[in-house]
């Protein structure tokens, strides 16, 4: 277990920082921690935030966002690669955190911030007049503290990787602007609707996730000027800033690759049936499945209910089940893999990010 | 009533008045507009949500401070969650109010006098099956605490604390149905506050789930669906309009005591006992001052949360004998030469009145009444309660109908009379045409001004529905429009009643004469002193001919 991911969990379920004992802070970011100790647990639930998000994102594809590289967030340093999935990263996670400023912002929880009260008076949309009123998201605050924090390690810094960062943090923090909706309430004699009152609230963070895969599957690769001082933007597709950059194609993702500390894709489920990024054929890389009939208990029928249980019904079945091999050698190879086959079916939907986040710890 | 003011007042002095009597509507109206900020503001806060496994009914859960909770979720629908075995007995919504702004801690004032909480769920809308019913009864257990300056921290003392049932009622437009949309839930009315007298309050809501063992028995909270988040808006009154308010009150009070002593001075010279319109003028002063009566200052010393229910039946009050004033006012100007002069022969009339203040009353009393002990209760929750409350304001309809049958019908025959009694006025001789005529003039004058109160308090209100909020007509000047509505509608009926005490008061002019008339009718005294004051005579036809023009 890194411990990174082990203070991002420990400081998602409690509200006490201690900026000394966070590692790999650059001295700006340090200051800030010591300044604005509540934004900080915002910061920190944004990271969490955005890691779920991106796991959520990528459950079928073979880079599942398991692998983030540890400097995907906040607290940690140089990602290794500069390829289409680390800017996926810096994006979500820039997102995760001006998305969880603004609603602590709104939750009274930040000294120095409260909703927006900037939007004053008559306005008119497509439905008519409303006046401005309740609470607005004050998305420049979170915004603002997301770009001082989130960027510090990048400002200055006037290579190439530090570029494609920065502008990948900017396209995250557009992704939850452009995402910012009007919310409208009625009020007059028995709901008609004589005064509208409306307010710029968030999406809920997922809309913002898929707005970013939307923006990390037309990514724009962009090459480094030869003395390594800039970027060179291509001509025929000029990014904007909405959009993703990368420096470098991506691996195929299929062998375990210590240098991207990524675990590979054998052992993994795939969906025999499947033409798609989840399917058998493009999970194993060609290098086949094993498929093995089992009784797995799954959960079936669910309702979800208030506030966090999923109510279901347990159904019992015989199921084939297949799994990628490791190596196209070794074709009846019991799969390896963190997960036990049984879990990873009843938490198909969102893999526990701590049991296949990387353990190596070396920048830390 | 006979021989006003109004009928013996000069022109020219009569223009001053009216002049200066404007003068002073208008200023209260600008007053609001441009003095006072908004009438009320609202502070909505995104409530934290706490987690304790021990969850206890005498602790306080509160978000910022020393002692605050550590365990919070932001999102319950995320798996961590429920893997952590948190359930929704567990979570908290925490309101610590008023947040924060600038890096200043915020307190309440106790200008700001009332507070009103509404509820506002956000639950996503869920592709796969969720247990949801866009009508679901909810069962919320709130605690209200305070805090004062220069209390610790944790020193919260409790308020107030109640389990309460209220009705969900959210929709979804069919093009939002898909995931990471809202449902849209109206705002559900939570707490009502009589009184601001602490600096901090706290709001706990916990939402227990009771999933039924047993057939027989009641689910709770299970059809809320993946409600992800709780806004509460708190609403208190601006403690700016307040002292703007409480300023027009302490001038008023005075004012309208004071023209009520002049009155009852003149009455009191005259030789014959007052008679009703004059009692029914006193009534009305004295409801008035009783709404004058700058009560709101108590609430900055003491802890006055019954200053609502209070300030409730003072507008009441007023109300019943304005109302009451016309119908007799109408009744007394009849001219069927039937004598009257007194509060039986309007008891038909006046039960109406009486029956729908009374109704109201009982309404009031029923939901303002039990807040006094339970700020959490609604009439309008249960269908018992909803019913009566119904029952008590329909009641009250039906009195406003009456009522108003009542006083058309009356105003209808004043009307009829004064046109029989046009025809044959040429007839009669000069002091009976003159004082019939004084009668149609002084009817007519509270008529147009009646109306002209009503219609400026009905435009007035129409124009604020239509354009809420602030006028501006300049960058640098802007009209607190609905702060304006109010003071102006207030200095206004301040206003006519000061006109009407000060205009329907007897005339001195013509007391050397009434003392030795003192046995005869009112019909009598006129003749007498118009006949023996010819000098008058010439304003009164004046205005006489005037009120016909019209």
């Amino acid at each position: 277990m890194g411990r990174f991911m082990s203070q991002l969990s420990a400081s998602y379920t409690s509200t006490r920082i201690h900026c000394k004992n966070i590692p790999g802070l650059v001295r700006r970011q340090r200051v800030l921690c010591r300044r604005h100790p509540d934004a900080m647990v915002a910061v920190s639930e944004g990271a969490v935030q955005g890691v779920r998000h991106c796991q959520k994102q990528f459950h079928h594809a073979r880079w599942n966002c398991s692998t983030i590289p540890r400097d995907a967030s906040v607290f940690g340093s140089h990602v290794v690669g500069s390829t289409r999935e680390s800017a996926f990263v810096y994006a979500i996670n820039s997102a995760g955190v001006v998305h969880a400023l603004t609603r602590a912002c709104s939750r009274g929880a930040i000294a120095n911030c409260a909703c927006d009260l900037s939007k004053q008076g008559n306005h008119e949309d497509r439905a008519g007049q409303f006046s401005w009123g309740g609470c607005s998201d004050n998305i420049r605050y979170g915004s603002a503290f997301a770009r001082k924090f989130v960027d510090a390690r990048d400002r200055g810094q006037r290579d190439a990787r530090a570029l494609m960062n920065l502008h990948n943090n900017r396209a995250g923090r557009k992704g939850v602007r452009k995402k910012m909706r009007l919310e409208c309430k009625c009020h007059g004699v028995s709901g008609s609707c004589t005064v509208r009152t409306c307010w710029q609230t968030m999406a809920p963070f997922g809309a913002t996730a898929r707005w970013l895969k939307t923006r990390y599957d037309v990514a724009t690769e962009v090459s480094v000027q030869p003395d390594g001082g800039g970027l060179i933007l291509p001509l025929l597709r000029t990014p904007r800033k909405k959009d993703l950059i990368y420096l470098e194609p991506s691996p195929n993702y299929c062998l375990a690759d210590s240098t991207y500390g990524f675990a590979g894709t054998g052992g993994r489920e795939c969906n025999a049936t499947s033409r798609g990024p989840d399917g058998c054929d493009q999970l194993c890389c060609g290098r086949g499945y094993t498929t093995h009939r089992r009784q797995v208990t799954t959960k079936c029928e669910c309702k979800f209910q208030w506030c966090c249980s999923v109510d279901c019904n347990t159904c019992t079945s015989w199921k084939d089940l297949h799994f990628c091999n490791i190596k196209s050698s070794s074709p009846t190879h019991m799969p390896v893999s963190s997960h036990s086959p049984t879990f990873s079916l009843l938490a198909q939907s969102l893999p526990h990010p701590t049991a296949s986040f990387p353990t190596s710890t070396k920048s830390l | 009533m006979a021989g006003a003011i109004i009928e013996n007042l000069s022109g020219r002095k009569l223009g001053i008045l009216i002049m200066f009597l404007l003068l002073c509507q208008v200023v209260c109206f600008l007053v609001g507009a441009l003095i006072a900020p908004a009438p009320s503001s609202v502070l909505s806060v995104l409530g934290t949500k706490c987690v304790d496994k021990q969850y206890s009914r005498e602790k306080w859960y509160y978000p910022r401070g020393k002692g605050r909770c550590l365990h919070r979720i932001s999102d319950p629908q995320d798996p961590e969650v429920a893997k952590q075995g948190i359930s929704a007995n567990h979570i908290i919504f925490t309101f610590q109010i008023p947040s924060p702004k600038d890096n200043q801690v915020l307190d309440y004032s106790r200008w700001q006098q009332n507070l009103i909480a509404m509820m506002h769920l956000d639950i996503l809308y869920k592709e796969e099956e969720a247990e949801f019913d866009p009508n679901a009864l909810m069962t919320i257990e709130a605690r209200l605490g305070y805090r004062n300056k220069g209390d610790p921290d944790d020193r919260w003392t409790e308020y107030a604390t109640s389990t309460e049932e209220r009705i969900l009622d959210c929709s979804i437009s069919p093009e939002h149905r898909k995931a990471e949309y809202m449902y849209n839930c109206s705002s559900v009315p939570l707490f009502e506050l009589g009184s601001l007298h602490h600096d901090f309050y706290l709001l706990n809501i916990r939402l227990p789930i009771h999933t039924p063992k047993e057939p027989r028995d009641h689910p709770t909270n299970v059809y809320l669906g993946a409600l992800t988040d709780m806004w509460v808006a708190f609403i208190h009154q601006n403690g700016g309009f307040t002292k703007v308010w409480v300023s027009l009150k302490t001038v008023f009070f005075p004012t309208i005591v004071g023209i009520m002593v002049w009155f009852w001075r003149r009455i009191s010279h005259l030789a014959r006992p007052p008679l009703l319109l004059e009692y029914m003028l006193m009534v009305l002063g004295a409801a008035l001052t009783l709404l004058n009566c700058p009560l709101e200052y108590l609430t900055l010393a003491f802890d006055c949360p019954w200053m609502t229910v209070v300030s409730d039946i003072r507008q009441g009050l007023f109300y019943a004998s304005l109302l009451s004033f016309w119908l007799i006012f109408t009744g007394e100007h009849l001219m069927d030469d039937i004598e009257r002069n007194n509060v039986r022969a309007y008891w038909r009339h006046l039960s109406a009145v009486l029956g729908g203040c009374l109704c109201l009353f009982i309404f009031d009393m029923c939901e303002r009444g039990v807040q006094l002990s339970n700020p959490f209760y609604s009439i309008w929750v249960t269908e018992i309660g909803t019913n009566l409350a119904l029952a008590f304001i329909i009641l009250a309809g039906v009195c406003a109908g009456l009522y108003f049958c009542f006083l058309s019908y009356m105003i209808w025959k004043v009307f009829i009379n004064i046109s029989k009694k046009r025809q044959s006025l040429p007839a009669m001789s000069s002091t009976r045409r003159l004082h019939y005529e004084g009668v149609i003039y002084r009817f007519k004058v509270l008529m147009l001004a009646t109306l002209l109160c009503a219609a400026m308090t009905i435009i007035g209100f129409i124009l604020g529905q239509v354009s809420e909020g602030q006028w501006s007509w300049d960058e640098n000047i802007k009209l607190e429009y609905t702060s304006a509505f109010f003071t102006g509608v207030y200095g206004m009926w301040n206003v006519y009643t000061f006109a009407l005490i000060c205009l329907y008061a007897p005339s001195h002019k013509r007391w050397p004469k009434d003392q030795d008339t003192q046995s005869s009718t009112g019909e009598e005294i006129e003749f007498s002193r118009l006949a023996t004051e010819p000098s008058e005579m010439s304003s009164i036809t004046g205005y006489v001919t005037k009120a016909a023009t019209d």
